[in-house]
């Protein structure tokens, strides 16, 4: 035992086992930053997307909401609240408004706050508690519509309230955004007394509930099976809901990150263990000579391997701890919210990751060791036995192994394992070409070039092996940079900062002109003005609707509701023509909704409007961005065939905040024209969108940094051989100018090499990740093959460079004798 | 009393397989080599003289004939078995000294008492270094040491697991003259008050001279010489 330790000590400090320890280290290190950063960051989305339902989950229901919900919710000791929305008059003094009402117990809301002010139009306060009995909180264009003020009393119903606050932001409006009455909020113990619930009113109750997470999952399990067709479940990251979307690829991103976190560490680990064995090898032989026994020397290296694992484990989770906690740091001045604490338990990937490297890249290892034979003292021009393919084989599994562990499935490895084989295979068979031709074009050894390739194709396996490592780090930086650039660039444009946030509904068309008149003195941008009939379809090329959904999966668009439909001469922003054309004499559907009903162009189909009935051939069909908050329309018919029903008209539009008050006022004399503000909800998730770019950035920074670390220790790991040919050259005459040409040239020409095969490996595995992680459409990357290259000369050469500097500084004598 | 023999070696015989087939380095080797006594083994260089050197030392297997060490075969033992009678029997001296880069002067000579498993090893280490001439080197790493001295820790570690046989191949190849002279006289100083058996490899005809018997190498076969 104390042999081993000693020997590992000693070990330590001649830098054998420390680039081994080190190695270990940025594993463990990374893995653990990046894994309790996402967790934090995760958790963040979670309680962002929770406060946007106010609670962790929300049950919608059309009926009311049963007693037995609530027992079962507090025998699992989850917190719960219940908001019942109708729309209802409301008078005060001799004015009177429909409004969205929300009636609400005392704990809503379960997560999150309200945002109320005292001041109309201010910015608001957060509160996280809900209007006392007998008090009513008025938004600011309700208060406006009512003439009122705090202290005012409204009437509604038959009960009397008194304006409490004016209403900003309510936790829970995004799922119930597209109301388009101003609102109002109440205690939900005041509702009885108001008699404004009948028989047969439209009432939307939801079952708010949150706690332990655990207990979340136990109550759905209990809770799913007793749901009725008009009753929901939804969760904060559930699909349809407007950030999910957002947030699973923010996930998937960083999940990427962390990924290529844990082959970077794997490449450290194999650089950093085949080190080890160069540096043992005769050491183990000389121990032999002197009796140690392989199983004295199993024993030694399993002390030293659990030692550096615990060590190295210990720093590495410190750090990892650290370097989370500096991100985190950093990005709070950044962030609108702060980042909930990591949970100690994500520790175990960083462990994991240790353990698993330590199996994967040093057992082999040590086996090796073991059998290398005491001959080789004698001779050492013996070879070593070694099963090559058994010992990448084991780390290629260990490495597949971890990221499985790390992402909980085989996608993503299997992209990038995929990805790694190909360049293994490209990198080997073009590097071989490249290296061997490059020496045919330049025979003789007189200039830094032939020096520099000669020295290529001498050290062929080894050049190839460190033109792989090199091509691999640099991919995965392109990868990461690739991904990221599309994801902000996507987020940006699917939300920019003048992204409309009011819509107007109900305008009729003599109205039109007086608004435009209004909101242009205002200078407010508008999109173009949409007019709205309503439309059921009945049938397609002669089929009932019904018959085109025969599973009756979900709520099909066509088929369960009445639609707005519309004319226009142009597509309008967002969405783009598929197939057919337009404008023409025919119906123009959206992409989703004709794969829903599995209609293509020419198909007929025959709607009803105002009791007529139109029959009409599909001859486009377009993609919608429905998050380009512009008004947007299943479907678009001819104007010959809308113009003679009655419309009313839609436009949205983008107010500042500086614009509302005097937007309002404005809007004040179009009483009957509704006002849908959706500008909260776009700056929630512009803030978590901005939160989202500045972390992914940080985390690119991260695995970067990491990234030339292992690159450094990639030069370094074939620097001595280069050293003492340099000293070689040098004790022959050549000049220092002429070793540095041929350092730069080995150098430059692995960095250029290796850049151009990152950049093909990189687009290769961009493109797996966009159809298969990112689900969104695969294009070209014109700038990483500019970059790839240039990145790799520039830095390979300035690191090899940098590292070699000994060969010109150093007197030859002194460097072959250290060597 | 008789003396006892320290090797034995009878009709060895050693094929390696190379890329042109199998290749014969030693062919029907005897020897007999008496306790105490100090053998030369001389040739050119590629005769087969560290083969058979590695192979009187256990540190490679024999095609075919016996080695016994003390009237252990070294053929019916495993590679752990070989290795506990390397660290009962042997002592190593080499060419290239081998020491540990890692250890210093003092850690290098306790390395075969410790591994033996000796409580004294340092004591011991202290002792033979003095001998050699280097208690003020002590605590001196291998890299802050000349090549004379270097060997010089090697024969101190050669004899602190106190063996009964001492391998030496090429001691004095990389040393020049004077550095040379030393290192002889120290190694047959030891050699002589340790009564160790001596078996060395060498091209120096002075060092081989100082031997009790000559065996001259050539072509794969032995010869006593004179």
């Amino acid at each position: 035992m104390s042999l081993a330790l000693r020997l590992l000590l000693k070990d330590i400090r001649s830098g054998d086992v420390l680039t081994l320890l080190i190695a270990l280290i940025i594993s463990v290190g990374t893995v653990t930053s990046i894994g309790l950063f996402i967790d934090r960051l995760q958790l963040s989305f979670e309680q962002q997307s929770a406060n946007l339902l106010a609670a962790d989950r929300v049950i919608n229901s059309d009926d009311e909401i049963p007693k037995h919900w609530q027992i079962k919710a507090s025998g699992l000791s989850l917190k719960h609240a219940e908001r019942i929305s109708f729309q209802t008059m409301l008078f005060a003094k001799e004015r009177l408004q429909l409004s969205q009402l929300s009636a609400v117990t005392d704990s809503y809301p379960l997560k999150g706050a309200y945002l109320v002010d005292d001041t109309l139009f201010g910015e608001g306060k957060p509160l996280s508690q809900s209007p006392q009995k007998g008090q009513v909180w008025l938004s600011s264009r309700l208060a406006n519509l009512l003439k009122v003020s705090i202290g005012d009393s409204v009437d509604v119903g038959e009960a009397t309230l008194t304006v409490a606050k004016y209403l900003v932001r309510d936790p829970g409006s995004s799922s119930s955004a597209f109301t388009l009455s101003p609102r109002a909020v109440m205690n939900r113990s005041d509702l009885a007394s108001t008699q404004v619930i009948i028989p047969g009113s439209r009432v939307r109750y939801a079952f708010l509930i949150a706690g332990d997470q655990n207990a979340i999952e136990d109550y759905e399990a209990w809770l799913l099976p007793q749901l009725n067709e008009g009753q929901r479940w939804r969760t904060p990251t559930q699909k349809g809901e407007r950030i999910g979307d957002t947030i699973a690829k923010a996930e998937s991103f960083l999940l990427l990150a962390g990924t290529l976190a844990v082959i970077l560490s794997g490449i450290a680990m194999a650089l950093a263990s085949a080190r080890f064995v160069k540096r043992h090898l005769m050491q183990v032989a000389v121990l032999k000579t002197l009796g140690a026994t392989p199983k004295v020397l199993t024993k030694v290296f399993i002390i030293q391997f659990t030692m550096l694992f615990i060590l190295g484990v210990a720093i590495g989770l410190a750090i990892g701890w650290g370097i989370q906690g500096v991100i985190s740091s950093l990005l709070s001045g950044l962030m609108t919210t702060s980042l909930p604490e990591p949970s100690l338990s994500r520790l175990w990937l960083g462990i994991a990751t240790g353990f698993i490297s330590m199996i994967a890249f040093c057992l082999p290892l040590m086996q090796r060791l073991i059998k290398i034979s005491p001959m080789t003292v004698l001779q050492p021009s013996l070879k070593i036995e070694q099963n090559t393919v058994m010992t990448y084989g084991i780390g290629f599994i260990g490495l597949f192994g971890l990221m499985s562990l790390y992402t909980k499935g085989v996608l993503l490895p299997s992209i990038m394992m995929l990805t790694i084989l190909g360049i293994g295979v490209l990198v080997s068979l073009l590097g071989w070409l490249v290296f061997r031709l490059g020496r045919a074009l330049t025979s003789g050894a007189t200039s830094g070039w032939q020096i520099g390739f000669a020295s290529l194709y001498r050290r062929l396996l080894p050049n190839l092996f460190q033109l792989l490592v090199f091509t691999l780090i640099i991919m995965l930086g392109l990868i990461l940079l690739g991904v990221k650039s599309s994801l902000v660039a996507d987020w940006q444009q699917q939300l920019p900062a003048d992204a409309p946030n009011h819509y107007l509904f109900n305008v009729q068309a003599t109205q039109i002109d007086d608004i435009d008149r209004a909101t242009a003195q205002l200078e407010v941008p508008r999109s173009n003005w949409y007019p709205m009939v309503r439309g059921r379809v009945i049938s397609a090329n002669g089929l009932s609707i019904e018959m085109l959904y025969p599973e009756e999966k979900g709520e099909p668009e066509l088929y369960s509701r009445e639609l707005n439909l519309t004319w226009s001469d142009s597509l309008g922003k967002g969405s783009t023509l598929v197939s057919g054309d337009f404008p023409a004499n025919g119906l123009s559907i959206e992409k989703r909704v004709a794969q829903e009903a599995a209609l293509s162009l020419g198909d007929k189909l025959s709607l009803n409007i105002g009791g007529n009935i139109v029959s009409l051939p599909i001859t486009s069909i377009r993609t919608v961005d429905w998050g380009s908050m512009q008004p947007n329309f299943y479907l678009i018919l001819p104007k010959e065939v809308l113009q003679d029903y009655p419309a009313n008209f839609v436009c949205s539009l983008f107010i500042s905040d500086a614009n509302a008050q005097p937007f309002y006022n404005a809007m004040s004399q179009f009483a009957t024209v509704s006002i849908f503000n959706v500008g909260d909800l776009i700056k929630q998730i512009q803030s978590i969108i901005g939160q989202l770019s500045q972390a992914i950035q940080l985390v690119l920074l991260c695995i970067l940094a990491a990234g030339a670390l292992v690159l450094l220790a990639s030069v370094r790991s074939t620097l001595e051989e280069r050293l003492e040919e340099g000293a070689l050259l040098r004790v022959l005459g050549a000049k220092k100018a002429l070793v540095q040409q041929a350092l730069f040239v080995e150098f430059g020409a692995l960095g250029l090499f290796s850049g151009f095969f990152a950049a093909a490996g990189a687009e290769a595995c961009l493109y797996g990740l966009q159809i298969f992680i990112f689900k969104s459409e695969a294009h070209w990357h014109p700038l990483l093959w500019s970059l790839g290259p240039l990145l790799g000369v520039c830095i390979i050469s300035a690191v090899g460079l940098f590292a070699s500097r000994m060969v010109v500084k150093v007197p030859p004598m002194h460097l072959l004798r250290d060597l | 009393m008789a003396v006892k023999t320290a090797i034995k070696v009878t009709n060895v015989t050693h094929t390696v397989t190379a890329n042109t087939g199998d290749l014969t380095i030693l062919k029907d080797i005897n020897i007999d080599i008496k306790e105490g006594e100090s053998v030369a083994i001389v040739g050119a260089s590629g005769s087969g003289k560290s083969t058979l050197l590695g192979l009187l030392a256990g540190l490679d297997i024999n095609t075919s004939g016996e080695i016994c060490l003390y009237e252990h075969a070294f053929s019916s033992l495993d590679e752990e078995q070989r290795a506990l009678m390397r660290g009962q029997y042997v002592g190593f001296i080499f060419q290239s000294f081998h020491l540990l880069p890692s250890l210093q002067a003092i850690e290098n000579v306790m390395l075969p008492a410790e591994l033996k498993g000796d409580k004294n090893a340092r004591k011991k280490a202290e002792i033979l270094l003095e001998k050699v001439g280097l208690s003020h080197r002590l605590s001196h790493y291998p890299n802050q040491l000349s090549g004379g001295e270097q060997q010089r820790v090697a024969i101190a570690r050669a004899f602190a697991s106190s063996p009964k046989i001492l391998f030496a191949d090429e001691p004095t190849g990389n040393l020049d003259q004077g550095n040379g002279k030393i290192i002889i006289e120290q190694l047959f100083e030891l050699n002589n008050s340790e009564g160790t058996t001596l078996v060395m490899v060498t091209h120096d005809n002075e060092l081989a001279r100082k031997c009790d018997r000559q065996l001259v190498m050539s072509a794969g076969q032995l010869m006593e010489k004179g």
